[in-house]
């Protein structure tokens, strides 16, 4: 029983610590739970061995003890044993989670080894990729080579053209030295060309001379032949005159007869002539005579003319007369009125004068009329006022009367009241009087004379009331007294005022007419106006429209704006744009022509091409330009080049070498005697094979050097020199 | 301390100088809301701005904003001198050189402005407003003016009085009348110095 409660107290401990493997103070809990079981067991035995002999005890205690070490032992060695049982199981848990533990290392590890795999198979691929990349560019940088070779053959080949070019040059500068070569000929034609036409010149000389000595035989002749039309002209005419006198000769004959006939006549003359004196001088008389009369006739008609005056002057003087009478019955009418008027006018201008005056007069009535016109409205107005005063007057009179009624009736009632009052106050003394006969004075005299007094007062009053209410009446009367004056003054004035407007209204009668012509002029002048507003109201319309629509005064107004303002820019823009367009349009309409009529296509087109890129165009012309310049440069370097190159073979050897025409040579030596002293050579070939001595004037007289040099040596430049040396001896000898 | 300050101008009323300026910026503005709405110029060659309280349209294009900054400042000094009567903004087809459309601002200027300098008694805000509602009337125009089919130009025409020297760059035009307009009377603002009266008119539709 007691190893069972022991094992179960052991077993707890085991429990827990198996519930709980990382507590270390399980050890010591087993340890404590066995000393308390010791104690416990302890206490028991002490317990147990008391009631029992003590000798005995002892042994037996010892014994227990022994038992219970040996027990004690046991369980110590038990408990050793679950420990370290329980350390084996700690141990193999531990072990086991190391393997756990391992297991997931390996699986990581084993997982990290698949990654691995991965990621080496992507590098390989990786690898590969870039292998492929490398070859690729091998290729392409074999390519590359390849290009490179290609662009230094076409390097080559542009070099090589540059090389043709080059040598085109040359070719072009060769073509050049023999196109100067061509010209130096054709210089040597034209002064051949000149020397004929000097000849020729020479020729016409001598036909100009012969034909002047031709023109003047010529001249001769015409001359002669002149002469000769003159004297036939001379012969016509003598004939002419040979006729004429024969003619004549005739007339004269006849003229003789005729002075026969005269001759007889002649002698009646002297009678005649003294006939003819006669009739002049009757004549000449009765000239005068016909002038005379002449004068008279004139005579005769101014007096008619005089006398028909004098009769109409007669006549008028008669009417005048009658007039006059007439005048005079009227003067004396006018005498006799101014007798009657009393007035003195004696004269028209007195008559006028007076006119004037009562015009005058007529002017300042007229002024004083109107003045009165005015007065007597004023008047009027005055009147209207006045009546109308005059009613509220008389409203304040009746007033006043109603009031003075009115005051007299209470006067009466008054007055009635005083009578009453006293009449009471006589009763009342009578009742004194009697109360006194009745009653001792002695006992009530003060009481009755205090009534008495009071009475007295009472009447007194009533007196002075009596005398105000007079004092009002008599106010009240004066008050009416002044009214009826004034009525009075007012009835007068009116009366007067009527008798003004009786007056007035005469005046008005005269006035109306003018009035009412006024009133027209008043009423024409309303509707001229009212016309007038309307003009103007419709003016202002226009104005405000025209105003609206941009009107001014130019006077006023000036308009002014920016000069360049955004319109006149863009009309500008405009204008320059369709002027682009018409030329391109007349461009095109050419092109389209040329089209048409099946023209050069390619210049055209050449013109589109350049129509439509002319910034290529340009570049184009700049590259020309560019070009011509370098070539034109060149051109100046090789002349400059050649030009030397020729001074100093000149210099150097003696011969100045000129191409006459092609592959032919001219030597010219520095030393020649003439001028034209040259020898010609002439090559095989252009590339200056053989050459060969041509034959010129020259040449013919060194045949010796020819012979000895170019026959037998066959060597041009021994024969040059040759020459050279030969002749500048002769120079220098010379 | 400023907007005391502010406070105080704005309470102080308007003098000659401040309502030139005032009428002058008023006719920047309006001469570009009319370039816009009447599509004088591209309507991509205008800025949005902020102006009395309304969004405007204001030019971008150089060469127009330094034109009309020029007439701009030479309308303020005629404005400050009380000698111009009239603007007008003529807008004509470039093709026909016809004139469709002109836009006249009546100026009628209190000339004892000159003599006086006291201000006078209304405020920059009261002004602004009746400009607003001027510059809402022209932008509303649109609705019944004429479409504008051809590509049009404008031009500014000043009328002032007749002693004023032509200063340099500027020049003597006529009136540039339309042959058959109609005309419409838009709102008028005053600074009690100068008052705006706005109006339009329009070649007639030939075609009814």
């Amino acid at each position: 029983m007691l190893v069972g409660l022991r094992a179960g107290m052991l077993e707890l401990p085991v429990g827990r610590t198996m519930e709980d493997l990382e507590n270390n103070t399980t050890v010591f809990s087993t340890l404590r739970s066995l000393n308390n079981f010791i104690s416990q067991r302890m206490e028991g035995v002490s317990g147990l061995a008391t009631p029992g002999s003590s000798q005995s005890s002892l042994q037996m205690q010892y014994q227990q003890r022994m038992q219970l070490e040996e027990q004690a032992g046991q369980i110590h060695s038990k408990s050793q044993l679950l420990q370290v049982e329980w350390e084996k199981m700690q141990m193999e848990l531990s072990h086991k989670r190391a393997r756990i533990e391992l297991e997931k290392a390996a699986n990581t590890n084993a997982r990290n080894y698949e990654r691995e795999a991965d990621r080496n198979q992507e590098l390989l691929t990786r690898i590969k990729q870039y292998q492929e990349r490398e070859t690729e560019a091998e290729n392409k940088l074999k390519e590359q080579m390849e290009m490179n070779k290609s662009y230094k053959k076409s390097m080559e080949t542009m070099s090589k053209k540059l090389q043709e070019k080059e040598s085109k040059l040359a070719e072009a500068n060769e073509t050049i030295t023999v196109l100067k070569g061509k010209i130096s000929e054709l210089q040597w034609n034209i002064m051949n060309q000149e020397m004929q036409m000097t000849s020729q010149d020479s020729q016409k000389q001598e036909l100009m001379e012969q034909l002047d000595v031709e023109k003047k035989k010529w001249q001769e002749a015409s001359q002669q032949i002149q002469t000769l039309q003159a004297s036939q002209s001379l012969l016509a005419e003598y004939e002419q005159k040979i006729k004429d006198l024969e003619q004549k000769l005739s007339q004269q004959e006849h003229d003789a007869l005729i002075v026969k006939n005269m001759k007889a006549e002649l002698a009646r003359f002297p009678k005649m002539e003294r006939e003819l004196r006669q009739l002049r001088e009757e004549n000449a008389y009765f000239r005068e005579m016909k002038e005379n009369n002449g004068l008279l006739k004139e005579e005769v008609e101014g007096l008619q003319r005089k006398l028909e005056r004098y009769e109409k002057v007669q006549a008028q003087l008669v009417t005048v007369e009658l007039e006059n009478e007439k005048l005079l019955r009227k003067l004396q009418s006018w005498e006799k009125l101014d007798q009657s008027t009393g007035l003195n006018i004696r004269t028209p201008d007195d008559f006028s004068r007076q006119i004037v005056a009562l015009q005058q007069r007529e002017l300042a009535l007229k002024e004083q009329n109107s003045t009165f016109m005015s007065s007597a409205r004023m008047l009027e107005k005055a009147r209207r006022q006045l009546q109308e005063e005059v009613l509220g007057v008389q409203s304040q009179l009746l007033d006043e009367k109603k009031k003075r009624e009115h005051q007299e009736a209470l006067v009466r009632r008054l007055q009635k009241r005083v009578v009453l009052l006293t009449k009471e106050r006589d009763g009342m003394r009578a009742i004194l009087e009697s109360y006194d006969s009745e009653l001792t004075p002695a006992e009530h005299s003060p009481q009755l004379s205090r009534r008495m007094r009071e009475a007295e007062d009472m009447v007194q009053k009533l007196h002075a009331h009596n005398t105000e209410l007079e004092a009002q009446l008599s106010q009240v009367l004066e008050e009416v007294g002044n009214h009826k004056q004034r009525a009075e003054m007012l009835e007068v004035e009116m009366k007067v005022l009527k008798s003004q407007e009786c007056m007035a209204e005469q005046s008005t009668v005269i006035t109306k007419e003018e009035v009412d012509a006024l009133r027209l002029k008043i009423e024409e002048l309303e509707s001229e106006r009212s016309k007038l507003e309307e003009e103007k109201r419709s003016l202002e319309m226009q104005l405000e429209k025209l105003t609206l629509q941009g009107d001014y005064d130019p006077s006023r107004t000036k308009v002014v704006h920016f000069s360049m303002n955004p319109m006149s820019l863009a009309k500008q823009q405009r204008k320059e744009e369709q002027q682009q367009l018409q030329e391109e349009c007349e461009r095109l309409r050419e092109l389209v022509r040329v089209l048409k009529g099946g023209g050069s296509i390619s210049g055209n087109l050449e013109g589109v091409g350049g129509f439509q890129s002319p910034q290529e165009v340009a570049e184009l012309k700049k590259q020309v330009e560019s070009a011509e310049l370098k070539n034109q440069r060149l051109k100046e370097v090789f002349q400059t080049k050649i030009q030397e190159f020729r001074k100093v073979c000149y210099t150097l050897t003696g011969y100045q070498i000129d191409i006459t025409t092609e592959n032919q040579y001219r030597l010219s030596s520095i030393y020649a005697e003439h001028q034209g002293d040259c020898l010609l050579f002439k090559a095989s070939s252009s590339s200056g094979g053989k050459m060969q001595l041509l034959e010129t004037e020259f040449s013919r007289t060194i045949r010796e050097l020819i012979e000895l040099h170019l026959l037998r040596q066959d060597s041009i430049p021994a024969f040059l020199s040759a020459l050279t040396l030969d002749l500048f001896s002769r120079q220098t000898i010379a | 301390m400023a907007a005391q300050l502010q406070l105080g101008r704005e309470h102080q009323g308007i003098t000659l100088r401040g309502s030139a300026e005032l009428v002058a910026e008023f006719f920047s503005y309006g001469i570009n809301s009319i370039l816009y709405q009447r599509g004088i110029y591209p309507p991509e060659t205008f800025t949005r701005v902020q102006k009395y309280g309304l969004t405007l349209l204001v030019t971008t294009d150089p060469d127009l904003a330094n034109y009309l900054n020029n007439v701009t400042e030479q309308m303020k000094e005629w404005l400050y001198k009380c000698i111009v009567q009239r603007l007008v903004v003529v807008i004509s087809s470039i093709e026909s050189g016809e004139v469709l459309e002109r836009w006249q601002f009546d100026i009628e200027c209190d000339k004892t402005a000159k003599d006086d300098n006291g201000p006078r008694e209304k405020s920059q805000k009261a002004i602004q407003d009746e400009i607003r509602s001027v510059i809402r009337q022209i932008t509303a125009t649109v609705t019944f003016l004429p479409l504008l089919e051809s590509a049009c130009a404008f031009d500014l025409l000043i009328y002032t009085d007749k002693d004023l020297a032509v200063p340099e760059k500027w020049e003597e035009s006529g009136p540039q009348f339309i042959a058959n307009s109609e005309e419409v009377r838009l709102r008028s603002f005053t600074t009690t110095i100068h008052k705006v009266n706005t109006s339009v008119a329009y070649k007639k539709d030939s075609v009814p």
